[in-house]
């Protein structure tokens, strides 16, 4: 059997697909951060992180402006939705991707009716109480992770969190 | 989102990317990266798709417990079948594109991700 091997380009054409090639082919990162799964899954408590710029209905929305007067930049900050979200609580802000199918299913994107299913079968040990979401497209993410980022990994800690699966759009 | 995963990771939590571009979210420094060859916006699966949705999130968990060092790419098996022609993009062009159709000349800038220092 040939194993799968992923085509990161299968969906994208034109210039989209050059632009992100390119990008892809820019120098690397070497310095890569490592910490060890300390424990079984079934006993890890996991969080979700969305680049879908994902806003409860009930908070402030991000705001498309600020990408729309500077379009190298985006809104920085990120909401927090707890593991009870739903669908229809959910507005999708990002500008880069068609809202449609995660205003269809939030699962799509973010998907917390699913680990919170893991979490009542006992393959991982609990879904956390929060999940985090920001703007995922910027080309100066400084103000994002200097702003933004403390803020999700104070939460991450106050609530014991283990493991982190993000999810990009 | 390689880089907010870099961070989170350093912070002392184990992390793992689901990425429908894995080259590019492996290039920013994403410590694990769980590739699937999904359409944007739909990285879990299709709405309402909740057996194909739960498969997915399972199997990007495994892939955190198979890879053992840093860098590791984990090719999950999902293959996206339909041919259905999806409108995969935004309802409106973003503001770069718009932007860049405006200022040609800015293109290099783009293409190597090194935008002009002032804003925000």
């Amino acid at each position: 059997m040939v194993a799968k091997s992923v085509d990161s380009y299968r969906f994208l054409h034109g210039i989209e697909k050059k632009v992100l090639k390119r990008w892809a082919n820019l120098p690397q990162e070497t310095n890569i951060p490592w910490t060890p799964l300390a424990k079984p899954l079934s006993m890890c408590t996991v969080s979700l992180v969305s680049s879908a710029a994902l806003a409860l209905r009930i908070d402030e929305p991000f705001n498309p402006e600020i990408e729309r007067r500077d379009p190298w930049f985006a809104d920085p900050s990120y909401r927090v939705l707890p593991r009870t979200v739903r669908t229809g609580d959910v507005q999708v802000c990002h500008l880069h991707i068609n809202p449609a199918f995660a205003e269809q299913d939030l699962n799509s994107v973010l998907p917390v009716e699913r680990l919170n299913e893991l979490a009542e079968r006992g393959e991982i040990g609990a879904a956390a109480p929060s999940h985090y979401s920001y703007m995922g497209y910027t080309l100066r993410p400084e103000r994002l992770l200097r702003e933004s980022v403390p803020g999700i990994l104070r939460q991450l800690r106050q609530e014991n969190v283990d493991v982190v699966v993000l999810v990009p759009v | 989102m390689g880089l907010v995963q870099h961070e989170i990771e350093a912070a002392g939590f184990s992390t793992i990317s689901l990425s429908v571009i894995p080259e590019l979210t492996a290039s920013a420094g994403a410590p694990r990266v769980a590739a699937i060859e999904h359409p944007f916006g739909m990285t879990l699966g299709r709405p309402g798709d909740a057996a194909g949705q739960l498969a997915v999130l399972r199997a990007a968990l495994q892939a955190m417990e198979e890879i053992v060092e840093p860098r590791g790419v984990v090719h999950l098996p999902f293959e996206w079948t339909s041919t259905e022609k999806l409108a995969l993009g935004p309802p409106a062009q973003p503001p770069i594109a718009q932007y860049l159709v405006r200022h040609p000349w800015a293109l290099p800038r783009f293409l190597s991700r090194t935008p002009p220092l002032n804003g925000d």
